[in-house]
């Protein structure tokens, strides 16, 4: 069993104590000081609230923390919450810390979630981030219950977000995850997720662990396997959530841990993506909020310069994996002025399509493939903002609808080129 | 000859719980009587429990089982006579058990003659012997403690006219303790059955006996003042003589009726109780620790008393919100099992007839600090009857045998004063005495056991206890010493195998003894002391250095 040398004997013996549980709640964290306390508290406060009765754990798998991380999440007194909230908890509440590597690799930390999970039994396991600082009590509810008692093994949530946030989500994931897996989750990729613990359970057995992109694209191929398997998922309304500052170097990582999965994913499973058209909505549980939210500034010139470059500068990579039409379309863009720039939904799906088959036949290094998407997939993002300066937030996920559509509507094209390319 | 009333006999003591209507009847008319307690004296003496604890019996309307008296100083007729029950109480003492009788000062029947007279007029002399009042606006902040039958405190007397107050059924009107004439003839009644050789009283609904404007009309100074009083005669002229207050409160209100050791004896900890069952189910020892921890110190020559079941519901007025729903829904789902705030079950239906987890809340029962009491038939595992109004459904006959009426009477079982348990579960065919007396491991030989260790050393009576708090929160552990004696007591609440590091270092050299099979465990070291448990297992280990 793969627990069986993932878990320290340590760990293992705070498991032990624990015992059974109905719920676990992990935190991967990794110098989180500075944010973990509140978070560990709206946990805490959301447990009392939502679940006195039951048998809840709060798993923290540390990635290496030099900032007393584990120490603020173990030492956070529950009784602090009780005195602030006024509501009681029949059962002893257990926060657990583990430290799983020496140094931070996300999917041995959800790997680590899980393990507990499996081992202590839980009936439903809820993710949270360590910097979700807008975090609030009603969230587990909202994540644990349709696992807890409506039998759904995967639930995702929806946030409120910033009007130009989530572009890779928006613009990539969603449409891509959507169109390929017939499901419709807006958040394929979460920082806040619940699982059943038979998904838990399945996924650690999974053979993904043996791969290098594990380590780090865990969670969107947890999300994966719910979509591709027999698994019953829905979504959650939460309601906003921060979002760290994002520098060049993390949308290239984010890149890796997600489109890079997402491609690899194909590969095993394509009995099942390839028979699958068209996508059906999944239950969505709770209710919207407005998104009031002011957008972030954005440097369009920038990102307009980043992409010209990049189509420039990859031309010999992209003639590997672009078709000749598609390659020529994306030049013609990166003349145009930033003011007039424009990157077509359809172009853009092709665009995806032609990289994941190129990424299926490993043409170049699979690594590399993705990296080339980064330039394109700003040049996507700068239509994105240009096309939806002026819109609200409804026109913005009709101008997201209107993408997956094209994403759908060009997925026998994705079938004739992962067939076809050599 | 009556025993010799030693000081503290109480906190060594276990108490059996009987009511003699639904004991054994010797005369075949359906309803216990003395005569037929008597006869089972023997039972209750193997049993090894070192005192009885008999509910009401004196003459009353029965309209709240005995609970509503019309005369202090005699024997109901159903029950036999005076007479009868000083046999009963030398039998008793021949066999070194003591006899607890219950004085139900708050109240009487509103058939008492005290009360016939008091509201046969305003100037009538006993008129001041109750609480009387032109309206029915006084005390307007008390609570309505039945709250499924009474709408208000207060009872409108045709006859006189006015209105009288009353904390539980409407006929049962409460005494006036502000009239020393009151708090006089009550001592008077106390002194007749102490001269008689009783070792003491359980007094009913003690918090109640004074009323204030703008108070709860619980807990008063003044309500204090009383029991003092009453103590310091108990001391003067009936000294060893016990009293054990029904006060179910909060342990912080519970505390002054201790007092400086002036007030009672003994006070039933009710609040423990529901957290035992809580912590059961819930599989965690926080109930119980956290009601533990809150349980102040009380005086040295007081005692907490323990109970599981008893004649009433398991009440859960002393329990958060929270908690009182939890129960509902784990141990009376079917709301006829409820009655006012509390569950009205006995033991082995409330564990779903578990023998393990019977036995694991009697071993708790018995090694908790406090004197245990046994309600009668639960040694066996009696079960109830759900379906029979009020209380009575955990107030049925005996069960002594397989035979006619449970061995309980040789009357028409048409005429018992109530039916027996008949169900093929825990029906008197089933569940009774004969059988489990044949067998050595049934569950009356088990609780024979237990009571024979329990009763073997004083440190569980009157030792001290210190929780530990190892990591895993289903073992609830704590150690018991007195002198030189030390005991580790451990509980497995779950329903699992459970393994537990305990950190004993300072009882390092220590062998470890179980008392029941008088195993030796390995000695205490420096490393924590590891115990794997099976599910519901509990150990009661002595700690000897050799």
């Amino acid at each position: 069993m793969a627990e069986e040398t993932l878990l320290t004997d340590d760990f293992l013996r705070q498991l032990i104590n624990v015992g059974e549980v109905d719920i676990l709640v992990g935190l991967p964290t990794h110098n989180n000081a500075k944010t973990i306390e509140p978070v560990i508290r709206t946990i805490q406060a959301g447990i009392l609230k939502c679940f006195p009765r039951e048998r809840v754990v709060i798993i923290n798998a540390d990635g290496g923390s030099v900032d007393g991380t584990p120490e603020r999440v173990t030492s956070a007194s529950i009784d602090d919450v009780w005195n602030a909230s006024k509501v009681y908890a029949l059962r002893t509440l257990h926060s657990v810390s583990t430290q799983y590597a020496p140094s931070p690799e996300p999917g041995a930390a959800l790997r680590t979630i899980l393990a507990a999970a499996d081992l202590l039994r839980a009936k439903a396991c809820v993710v949270v981030s360590p910097d979700s600082t807008t975090i609030e009590p009603d969230w587990l509810q909202r994540l644990v219950r349709p696992v807890y008692n409506d039998n759904f093994d995967m639930v995702s949530p929806i946030y409120r977000r910033q009007k130009f946030d989530g572009a890779l989500m928006r613009n990539l994931l969603y449409p891509m995850t959507r169109a390929i897996y017939g499901r419709r989750i807006l958040e394929p990729y979460a920082s806040e997720f619940a699982i059943s613990g038979r998904l838990a359970t399945d996924f650690l057995a999974n053979e993904i662990w043996n791969n290098d992109w594990s380590r780090t694209g865990a969670e969107i191929c947890l999300t994966i396997t719910a979509m591709a398997g027999k698994y019953r998922g829905c979504q959650a309304f939460l309601g906003t959530k921060a979002q760290p500052n994002r520098g060049a170097r993390d949308l290239l990582a984010a890149m890796r841990q997600t489109v890079g999965v997402l491609f690899s994913s194909l590969d095993n499973n394509f009995p099942i993506w390839s028979a699958i058209a068209g996508s059906e909505p999944v239950p969505t549980i709770g209710a919207q909020s407005e998104v009031v939210l002011e957008p972030a500034r954005v440097d369009r010139k920038r990102l307009k310069e980043m992409f010209a470059t990049g189509v420039a500068e990859l031309e010999p990579i992209f003639r590997s994996i672009l078709s000749p039409s598609t390659l020529s379309e994306l030049q013609r863009i990166a003349s145009l002025d930033v003011n007039d720039f424009n990157y077509p939904a359809d172009v853009w799906a092709k665009t995806v399509f032609e990289f994941a088959a190129s990424h299926h036949k490993s043409v170049i290094s699979r690594d590399h493939i993705v990296q080339a998407l980064v330039p394109l997939f700003r040049g996507r993002a700068l239509t994105f903002l240009l096309e939806n300066r002026e819109r609200s937030g409804e026109d913005i996920e009709k101008s997201v609808e209107s993408l997956c559509g094209e994403f759908e509507r060009l997925k026998p094209y994705l079938l004739e080129v992962w067939a076809d390319r050599k | 000859m009556p025993l010799e009333r030693q000081s503290g006999w109480y906190k060594d003591a276990i108490i059996y719980q009987i009511h003699v209507r639904t004991f054994n009847d010797s005369n075949g008319d359906g309803i216990g009587d003395f005569q037929g307690l008597a006869q089972r004296l023997d039972y209750v003496q193997e049993l090894g429990v070192s005192a009885i604890w008999l509910m009401p019996f004196f003459p009353s309307p029965l309209r709240d089982d005995g609970y509503d008296i019309s005369d202090y100083r005699s024997i109901h007729p159903n029950y036999g006579t005076l007479e009868d029950f000083k046999i009963f109480l030398e039998s008793a003492h021949d066999r070194g058990i003591r006899v607890i009788v219950e004085l139900v000062a708050n109240h009487t029947s509103d058939q008492h003659p005290w009360f016939l007279e008091s509201r046969s007029s305003q100037d009538n002399p006993k008129r001041g012997w109750y609480v009387w009042a032109d309206t029915d606006t006084k005390y307007r902040g008390t609570r309505i403690i039945f709250i499924d039958t009474e709408m208000s405190n207060w009872a409108w007397d045709p006859i006189s006219k006015s209105y009288y107050w009353h904390r539980f059924f409407s006929h049962q009107p409460d005494l006036n303790y502000d009239n020393p004439a009151v708090r006089e003839e009550m001592w008077n009644v106390m002194k007749f059955w102490l001269e008689l050789g009783v070792d003491g009283f359980r007094l009913d609904a003690v918090p109640y006996l004074i009323e204030r404007d703008g108070t709860s009309c619980e807990n008063l100074p003044e309500t204090h003042e009383v029991i003092r009083e009453l103590r310091k005669k108990v001391d003067e002229q009936f000294p060893g003589a016990m009293l054990l207050a029904e006060a179910n409160q909060w342990p912080a209100d519970l505390r002054p009726y201790f007092g400086n050791g002036d007030e009672f004896h003994m006070a039933f900890h009710f609040p423990l109780m529901p957290r035992m069952f809580m912590g059961l189910r819930l599989e965690d020892r926080k109930p119980i620790t956290e009601i533990m921890q809150q349980t102040p110190e009380i005086p040295a020559s007081c005692q907490w008393c323990l109970f599981l079941r008893n004649h009433d519901e398991l009440t859960l007025e002393m329990v958060t919100d929270i908690e009182r729903d939890y129960m509902y829904d784990i141990y009376a789902r079917d709301k006829t099992m409820r009655l006012n705030l509390g569950i009205r079950r006995r033991l082995a239906p409330l564990l779903d007839n578990d023998r393990r987890r019977i036995e694991l809340m009697n071993g708790m029962l018995m090694s908790l600090p406090g004197t245990p009491i046994i309600y009668y038939g639960d040694e066996i595992g009696m079960g109830d009857n759900i379906y029979l109004g009020d209380r009575n459904g955990v107030r049925t006959p005996m069960q002594w045998s397989g035979g006619w009426n449970g061995g309980f009477s040789i009357a028409d079982p048409e005429r018992l004063y109530s039916p027996p348990i008949l169900n093929p579960v825990y029906g008197y065919q089933a569940v009774n005495v004969l059988s489990q007396k044949r067998t050595e491991h049934s569950l009356l030989s088990w609780m024979k056991h237990l009571i024979q260790i329990r009763r073997s050393s004083a440190v569980f009576g009157s030792g001290s206890i210190e929780f530990l708090h190892p990591a895993n929160h289903r073992i609830l552990v704590y150690v018991r010493q007195l002198g030189k004696e030390t005991f580790l007591i451990v509980n497995n609440l779950s329903s699992a195998a459970q393994a537990v590091e305990l950190d004993l270092r300072r009882y390092k050299g220590n062998i470890l003894i179980e008392m029941f099979g008088k195993n030796v465990f390995p000695r205490v070291g420096d490393l924590p002391y590891l115990l794997t448990m099976g599910p519901y297992q509990f150990y009661w280990f002595r700690l000897r250095r050799i």
